[in-house]
């Protein structure tokens, strides 16, 4: 599904959140909004879903105005970054929950759970109350439960911002897989550059509630327009990834790196400098 | 070595002094259930006692006068009032407990002006002398024809635990907050799913709570019941009182002593409700 914002704004208690958001995230694809906590982003999550409406401007599903339809009706499942498991259900009713909301079937909708826990390498938790699992294993079943709603689009507000590092890792390659085995468009917000770097196909960024810069992560790395797209990507990291012929890619992330060998190589980036590949 | 001994010493010092507190913990426990236990096994003795003159020690002769007095009544009809006390209860409790539901719902997780003056107002009858507050109720009630009926004392009742089941229910409200009722709604669940399945459950604990707290303060109301029943509304502890006072301990204790026991039931089952939703196993309930 193609989801797009127009012109989007919106004040909440006599203090302006959102001036003028719009961007459009075509079909199937990966995107992220990036910027740092309060630009409103997880609010930008809010307004696709109907959690919160609008104060003017539309949102577009497929080129339709979905104003007008509910939070449940519009097919939009939201992974949260508490997670917010129902600790009142086991393990494989909180997945099969969103089918049990559209009354699916009993039978088929142990299937379900039993299928989608077994896409988040969770086979034979089902039985399990939530509170027993670790947070890495709890944001899975968050993950199987929004993807057995066979969501339009997944939006995922900061997923990963609870875990530790080795989890993060493993959780990011999860989410990009089932992204490319559901063939949905995914909206992630997130305020780890290298995270939007090399997950997304497209990254929005978004700074005091205004959209500064939309583009490739290539090209919000290489030429910032914005001096906040700049601060975010001016800290020192590594990325790691590979070069062949020429190119370096680390996940989506890909850049032309012309005299650096082919094989493993990373990505630097250092503050004041164009990033730079190196090979290993 | 003389290091050794000196630890030793520290540690069978400290070994004593969590033994002394252990016993002294012990013996408040043993006051305390005494203090409860004791007039409880007071008042069921005495509930089937004939006679017990001064300085006998135990009861000269047993009966089962005050029990059968306490289950058939005035004019047989002891069974018939137990009824509707339960009923009358009851009714309060979920009436009470859901406008309290509904309340702090209101209070904790919208903004609106006059919130502040509405949690005031909503816990004044906390405040007014619940006397003062029977004979403004019984005149408000007397001209909108609710006095002398159970539905205007099951009414007044719910006025009167209303302050009880909104301070039960709002902490864990706000605790709960709508993080899971969003989650919920993004999953597809329309407005009356959200409550069944993840609102109410949420809730549960509480609920539960306020719903035994509203019970007992209905099931006990005594001047309350009488201004506003004018008589005519026969509650338990309405025909329970002139024994108390009149001086008739057998049947007085062997009314209290149903009335403990129907307490006690309505609790339970309550709790096995609780136990029934299973949402008091783990504790990240309140997270």
């Amino acid at each position: 599904m193609e989801l797009s914002l127009e012109n989007i704004d919106l004040t909440l208690g006599g203090k302006p959140i959102l001036h003028d958001v719009g961007f459009t995230v075509p079909d199937g694809a990966f995107a992220s909004i990036l910027g740092e906590s309060g630009a409103g982003k997880s609010t930008t999550l809010k307004i696709i879903s109907g959690l919160v409406p609008q104060d003017s401007g539309r949102v577009l599903f497929d080129g339709a105005c979905i104003d007008d339809v509910p939070t449940h009706k519009r097919d939009v499942a939201i992974v949260f970054q508490d997670i917010r498991l129902f600790p009142n259900m086991d393990v494989a009713h909180n997945v099969a929950f969103p089918l049990k909301m559209r009354k699916v079937a009993r039978a088929e909708r142990m299937r379900v759970a039993e299928e989608m826990l077994a896409a988040v390498h969770l086979e034979g938790f089902g039985r399990r109350r939530t509170y027993e699992l670790s947070g890495g294993q709890q944001q899975r079943v968050a993950l199987a439960r929004a993807l057995a709603a066979r969501p339009k689009a997944l939006l995922l507000d900061e997923p990963f911002s609870g875990l530790d590092e080795q989890l993060r890792d493993e959780m990011r390659t999860l989410v990009s897989s089932l992204h490319e085995r559901f063939g949905m468009t995914s909206l992630m917000v997130t305020h780890d550059p290298d995270e939007a770097l090399t997950m997304s196909d497209a990254i929005m960024f978004m700074s005091d509630g205004r959209l500064v810069q939309a583009g490739t992560p290539a090209d919000m790395l290489l030429h910032p327009a914005h001096e906040a797209v700049s601060a975010c990507f001016g800290d020192a990291a590594a990325i790691e990834g590979a070069v062949a012929g020429g190119a370096f890619t680390a996940g989506k992330l890909a850049l032309p790196a012309p005299d650096v060998p082919d094989g493993p190589a990373v990505l630097v980036r250092v503050p004041d400098r164009e990033p730079f590949v190196h090979a290993l | 070595m003389t290091a050794a001994t000196g630890q030793n010493a520290q540690l069978a010092a400290r070994v004593r002094r969590a033994r002394r507190g252990r016993a002294v913990a012990r013996a408040l426990v043993g006051v305390e259930l005494a203090l409860v236990a004791l007039p409880l096994a007071i008042i069921a003795v005495w509930a089937f006692t004939d006679a017990w003159p001064w300085p006998d020690l135990w009861p000269q002769q047993l009966s089962a006068r005050g029990i059968e007095q306490a289950l058939s009544g005035r004019q047989n009809a002891g069974v018939q009032t137990l009824a509707l006390s339960i009923g009358i209860a009851a009714a309060t409790a979920v009436v009470s407990t859901a406008a309290a539901a509904l309340a702090c719902r209101a209070l904790c997780h919208f903004q609106w002006r006059g919130r502040s003056a509405f949690q005031f107002a909503a816990l004044l009858p906390f405040i007014i002398p619940s006397t003062v507050f029977a004979m403004g109720v019984q005149v408000v009630f007397l001209q909108a024809g609710l006095a002398r009926t159970v539905p205007g004392v099951v009414l007044a009742h719910s006025i009167v635990a209303l302050p009880y089941a909104i301070i039960i229910m709002t902490d864990i409200t706000r605790a709960a907050g709508t993080r899971r009722e969003d989650a919920a709604r993004t999953l597809g669940a329309g407005t009356w799913q959200m409550l069944r399945h993840v609102t109410i459950p949420q809730l549960l604990p509480g609920i539960l709570s306020s719903l035994s707290m509203c019970y007992i303060m209905s099931f006990s109301q005594y001047f309350l019941t009488l201004l506003v029943g004018g008589g005519k509304v026969q509650t338990f502890v309405l025909v329970l009182f002139p024994y108390l006072s009149g001086g008739d301990r057998t049947i007085a204790c062997a009314y209290s002593l149903v009335f403990l026991v129907v307490t006690f039931a309505v609790f339970f089952v309550f709790e096995l409700l609780l136990r029934r939703f299973g949402v008091r196993e783990g504790d990240d309930l309140y997270d």
